[in-house]
């Protein structure tokens, strides 16, 4: 099993989470990297994904894992054949699938645009309750776990797999609230279990 | 200039699939500093046009003589409206450079109803749209090519240059000849039009009777369409940029052959990419194999106008499976029923199987030279069955000429029959029908550039008909929306004055007719009323003896064979395929197969 952390910025941020998976595996292909096929009826080539990133996030912080045996360097392979912004960081030979989709608990963001606030009144609340894309009520507060202005803007952790934030959702909620409007949102990091 | 992505950003996180407008695709990557910069524009959406072969063919050919070869396709309205509010240029994708800044904007016109989508195009780069108007600055030449050039009167007034027949052989060329003259001066115009498949239309003029017919043509009254004759050694791109988001056909396309030998009377590809031409066995593997290892695509298509024909089918799908690595799978798109077999077919997704009958009965086949018959669609579907498929796509047409209601009753004949034959093997998924009927649409060099249009009455009392009849479980129907069709007729056969309409019809928002979510009528309606065109004029019978707007263009098959094939149509007369006998169309002196039957060219 390869596990790899690669980029999604510099145009790639636009593509859907299903776009990018066909290209990834085609990025494989190119580069003549076998990988296993699952063995259903509906074949499919077993690479995994992070959780997917919301459309117009750029982050350098992506994580992948494909099922194959690759001896040579992986990071020149896959970035000769991977379309722009699409890039591989570093990669490490695992014996299991770390599975990032569970694995990465929470993100590190830097956002900027949003009128300057004092954070303690986000991190003293207890509960912020906010309407999701799907009409549903849910409490962020728990999913928020830094935020400070740094650098020009705002460096915030936010929670990731079964406690996921949208970081763009997120930022809209600051900039109704405070003032301002985000401009581009980028990951920096991933943490959790496997990720390096 | 450089159109720099971040200044679009709010604009693209707002849009309906950004992807189609970010560029940087896999493959597509266009060198700068080129003596010469081509856009290939396709003028429908990113998904529509990624999947189009002969854009690539073309920019290919520009490539091989070291000029820089970008693309771009329409924007979808939110884009569109998005770039005019921030005041940016519509730009191509790999460079980022506005389109008014290329020395060539070659447009691919595929269809007739996406005529408006090449204005939207101009407009949104701020290129005016007609050429009249683009006189005394330096704008780029505004090229058309595709299917739709062989009648580019209703656009002449839109554009510099209409390459008719083979880009890949004159494009190009043209572009040598642009840097040559020193731009597009009037010495580059007139050398321009001496060459085979270039028109240039402000040098030529139309004279019309009171009628509203055509009189005649002053200036350059002939243009010869080019012609590719060694296809075998023609430029292919080996490497095709593979697109960002989910195309309609997202996957590699090896080109087996240009042109049909059928003859159906209704199909202008059919005449109008005459003659035959192949790619061997070889040829074709290696650039399957090229293609496969250059774009990480697992599926190739063997693309023809009827890929059954090509003599060397089993070959060459026994050369692609053992050169092809483990795993990619033959897409064999255009199959006739009468050359459909299930070894053809197994690699293909078992779930739905087309077949394009275009008539119900017998008679209506024979009369428009469609060679299929009954025998050979049950035996078709029983090969299709028996290779586990379960679905059966039928593709007809209505409002052909001759037509009778018998000839529609015989649709369901055919369901009914394809029904036996799929209960007699006894599957327990149930079979599912799938029947389109389209309307008929008399084009332009076919034997039926002459017939009229069923009007709107007669389609709908049709489409009822049919409706009732195939009232049948298993089965659906559906069929075209009549002002499409009217519409498509009308640009088909239209001459130069529709050009007015086009414009009228654009400014009232008429773009992406051929989404019909997006289809304005009524625009189009208050374009022909304020332009004072009638569109019955161009769906009506034109006479025989009538210089049709397209006259002045040879395509190589001659007015006199088109005549007597539609004398042959009347008599429900089969012209079989020319690759068992020459029917002596016109090519025969650029015919492979003519040539092997020792016909003399005339």
């Amino acid at each position: 099993m390869i596990a790899f952390k690669y980029s999604k910025c510099d145009g790639a941020e636009y593509l859907s989470h299903l776009d990018l998976l066909r290209h990834i595996y085609r990025t494989f292909r190119r580069a003549g990297i076998r990988v296993a096929m699952s063995e259903g009826f509906h074949a499919h080539a077993r690479i995994f994904l992070n959780n997917p990133l919301p459309v117009g996030v750029k982050s350098v912080a992506e994580y992948g894992s494909a099922d194959c045996d690759f001896a040579g360097d992986f990071k020149a392979a896959f970035n000769e054949f991977s379309p722009e912004g699409v890039k591989c960081l570093a990669y490490e030979i695992t014996a299991t699938n770390p599975n990032f989709a569970n694995s990465v608990e929470k993100c590190l963001y830097f956002t900027s645009g949003i009128q300057p606030f004092d954070t303690d009144l986000i991190l003293n609340e207890k509960s912020i309750v906010i309407t999701d894309l799907r009409n549903r009520q849910i409490d962020i507060r728990p999913r928020i776990h830094s935020l400070e202005f740094k650098d020009g803007g705002l460096l915030f952790t936010a929670g990731c797999s079964s406690e996921n934030l949208r970081p763009d959702m997120f930022c809209d909620y600051l900039a109704e609230r405070f003032g301002g409007k985000r401009t581009e949102i980028i990951k920096l990091a991933s943490y959790g279990k496997g990720v390096f | 200039m450089k159109v720099n992505l971040n200044d679009l950003a709010e604009l693209l996180r707002s849009v309906e699939k950004p992807a189609r407008y970010i560029g940087g695709e896999f493959g597509g990557k266009v060198t700068e500093n080129s003596p010469f910069y081509f856009c290939a524009c396709f003028p429908d959406l990113y998904e529509v046009g990624m999947s189009n072969l002969g854009i690539k063919i073309v920019a290919e050919s520009f490539k091989k003589k070291g000029y820089a070869a970008d693309y771009c396709y329409t924007p979808y309205k939110d884009f569109g409206e998005g770039l005019k509010k921030l005041n940016v240029p519509l730009y191509s994708l790999s460079l980022k450079k506005p389109l008014g800044e290329f020395d060539m904007l070659g447009f691919s016109m595929q269809y007739e109803l996406s005529y408006t989508n090449m204005l939207y195009m101009l407009d949104l780069a701020g290129i005016p749209l007609l050429r009249k108007d683009r006189t005394g600055k330096k704008y780029p030449l505004v090229v058309i090519g595709g299917p739709c050039a062989v009648n580019p009167e209703p656009l002449a007034d839109f554009v510099d240059i209409v390459f008719i027949g083979d880009g890949e052989r004159s494009d190009a060329d043209v572009a040598e000849l642009y840097l040559e003259c020193g731009g597009a001066t009037e010495e580059f115009f007139a050398r321009a039009s001496e060459m085979d498949g270039v028109y240039v239309p402000a040098l030529t003029k139309v004279n019309y009777n009171p009628d509203g017919t055509v009189a005649g043509f002053e200036g350059v009254t002939r243009v010869k369409k080019a012609l590719i004759t060694d296809l075998e050694n023609a430029v292919f791109p080996r490497t095709q940029c593979v697109p960002n988001c989910e195309s309609v056909f997202d996957r590699s396309v090896i080109e087996v052959m240009r042109g049909c030998y059928r003859g159906c009377r209704f199909c202008q590809a059919g005449f109008i990419y005459r003659p035959v031409r192949k790619r061997s066995v070889q040829t074709l593997t290696e650039q399957a194999c090229a293609l496969i290892s250059s774009t990480g695509y697992s599926e190739i298509s063997l693309n023809s106008l009827s890929t059954g024909d090509y003599p060397h089918l089993r070959e060459l799908i026994r050369s692609l499976k053992s050169a092809l690595p483990e795993g990619v799978t033959l897409a064999l798109p255009s199959l006739r029923v009468d050359s459909f077999d299930k070894e053809f077919a197994q690699d293909a997704r078992k779930i739905s199987l087309t077949f394009a009958p275009e008539a119900g009965t017998q008679r209506l086949r024979d009369v428009i030279n469609k060679d299929v018959t009954e025998e050979e669609i049950l035996r078709a579907a029983n090969s299709a069955f028996d290779g586990g498929y379960s679905a059966v796509k039928l593709y007809f047409m209505l409002g052909l000429p001759t037509e009778t209601d018998e000839d529609l009753r015989g649709i369901r004949h055919i369901c009914d029959i394809i029904k036996r034959a799929y209960g007699a093997k006894s599957r327990q998924k149930p079979l599912r029908i799938s029947v389109s009927v389209s309307t008929f649409i008399p084009k332009p060099f076919t034997p039926f550039q002459w017939e009229a249009q069923a009007s709107e009455q007669e389609v709908v009392r049709k489409q009822k008909l049919l409706r009732e009849e195939l009232f049948i479980k298993g089965v659906s129907l559906s069929t075209s929306d009549y002002f499409t069709s009217l519409l498509e007729a009308v640009l088909a056969r239209g001459d130069r004055r529709l050009g007015a309409a086009i414009l009228c019809a654009y400014k009232k928002g008429c773009i992406l007719d051929g989404w019909l979510n997006d289809f304005n009528k009524d625009g189009w309606r208050e374009a022909f009323a304020e332009c004072g065109i009638d569109p019955a004029f161009y769906t009506r019978e034109f006479g025989e003896n009538e210089i049709l707007p397209w006259s002045f263009i040879d395509t190589g098959v001659t007015q006199k064979y088109l005549l007597s094939e539609r004398k042959r149509a009347y008599s429900a007369k089969v012209t079989g395929s020319c690759a068992k006998k020459c029917n002596g169309c016109g090519l025969q002196k650029n015919c492979d197969a003519a040539q092997n039957q020792g016909v003399q060219s005339i």
